[in-house]
């Protein structure tokens, strides 16, 4: 797929608010940011209430994502376009998770909110009234997430990449220094991964490199061999969907997966192995 | 506003702050001002002693950020509407919450 096919920049969308079958969706971490401002237009989804299970660690199933997209008012076949904090990671996990359940037209803003916040364009505190459509999911589409089992096989044998930041890639970190510090699970790497920070593959205002920049971070520098498939994982899933867009989506690498269960899940296994120490 | 340097960093009247409230986490926290007033709108970002990326939270409304690090040297980066961009080194150890003040 080519840059253009899943990638619009602040001045496509500022040119395309209030579009007819366009639909801005705004994901963050930080799940206030959305009410402080938007982008006009835009609805909010909430990352881990309204895209978690509420009560196993999963993620909602298809009949719970077709309600919830109905009663937001997006169509199956409306273009999407996503954006959010943190350089987009929430926004990419939720691109990775709108492909995951079928929807064809999908597309991130480049540079995300901030791009938008530091370019000083225009943001409304107005929430859109959608009214409710009737929202068609398809069933998970697995090819594109791994499960435990997927990344311990994949030691030695696929690419793996964390893609967490050099300290926590070490075991120094548990959690992205953002955060506190979790306690529940060993720190460290699986044995093999290679160490790709999924900052080295955006620039400062969080817009992504360009292809031959990101082809030769993955390739030359990291030493990632593009003929094997490949399992990206972080910390809980969404710095690694970031990755898993970078090569699926703008390398066109055809077999990626997002281990959405990542450290939090890998690093609480027991008796699954574990590396620590800086990438060798 | 300042370019990329680091004039614009300081700890607050007081100094490095030692409390009980870092437990055994080594913080980092602060506020950016632009002349004496909050800068609500902007970026902090933590890199590491190599000047990798680390870290970026957004500012508060109190122009305010904090991040929980591993004890050891770090650069804070600045970004602001209106192209700012300030750093300062800073250090920080477990148990304690280094404060800074970055004036844009």
């Amino acid at each position: 797929m080519s840059r253009s096919e899943v990638l619009v920049d602040a001045d496509w969308v500022q040119g395309h608010l209030d579009h007819p079958g366009l639909v801005l969706v705004e994901v963050d971490e930080d799940t206030s940011a959305y009410d402080k401002g938007h982008i006009k237009g835009a609805v909010k989804l909430d990352w881990k209430k309204d895209l978690q299970d509420p009560v196993r660690r999963d993620f909602i199933g298809s009949a719970e994502f077709e309600r919830l997209l109905s009663e937001r008012g997006i169509s199956s076949d409306d273009t999407v376009i996503l954006y959010g904090g943190n350089n987009n990671w929430f926004a990419a996990y939720a691109y990775w998770y709108f492909k995951l359940y079928g929807h064809d037209k999908v597309k991130l803003l480049d540079g995300g909110r901030k791009k938008w916040e530091l370019d000083s364009r225009d943001m409304v505190t107005d929430v859109p009234a959608r009214a409710a459509t009737s929202y068609h999911a398809k069933e998970q589409d697995r090819s594109i997430r791994a499960f435990r089992d997927d990344v311990v096989a994949a030691i030695g044998a696929l690419n793996l990449v964390d893609v967490r930041s050099p300290d926590e890639f070490a075991g120094r970190l548990l959690a992205p220094a953002h955060l506190p510090q979790e306690q529940a699970q060993r720190g460290g790497h699986v044995p093999t991964a290679k160490n790709v920070p999924w900052s080295k593959a955006a620039e400062e205002d969080g817009t992504f490199k360009s292809d031959d920049a990101l082809r030769s971070l993955y390739g030359d520098e990291a030493g990632l061999d593009f003929g094997r498939d490949t399992i990206a994982y972080c910390r809980i899933g969404e710095r690694s969907a970031h990755t898993w867009f970078v090569l699926h989506e703008l390398l066109d690498q055809p077999n990626v997966k997002n281990y959405d269960g990542s450290w939090t899940e890998y690093g609480s296994l027991v008796g699954v192995p574990i590396e620590v120490g800086d990438a060798k | 506003m300042s370019a990329a340097g680091t004039d614009g960093c300081g700890a607050p009247a007081g100094g490095i702050k030692v409390t009980g409230g870092a437990g055994n986490q080594a913080v980092v926290q602060g506020r950016v001002t632009s002349a004496g007033t909050p800068v609500p709108s902007g970026y902090a970002r933590l890199l590491n002693s190599d000047g990798e990326f680390v870290a970026e939270v957004p500012l508060g409304e109190d122009g305010g950020f904090t991040f929980y690090a591993a004890p050891g040297d770090w650069t804070l980066r600045v970004l602001a509407p209106g192209g700012i961009r300030t750093e300062c080194a800073v250090s920080a150890s477990t148990g304690m919450i280094t404060e800074l003040e970055v004036a844009v």
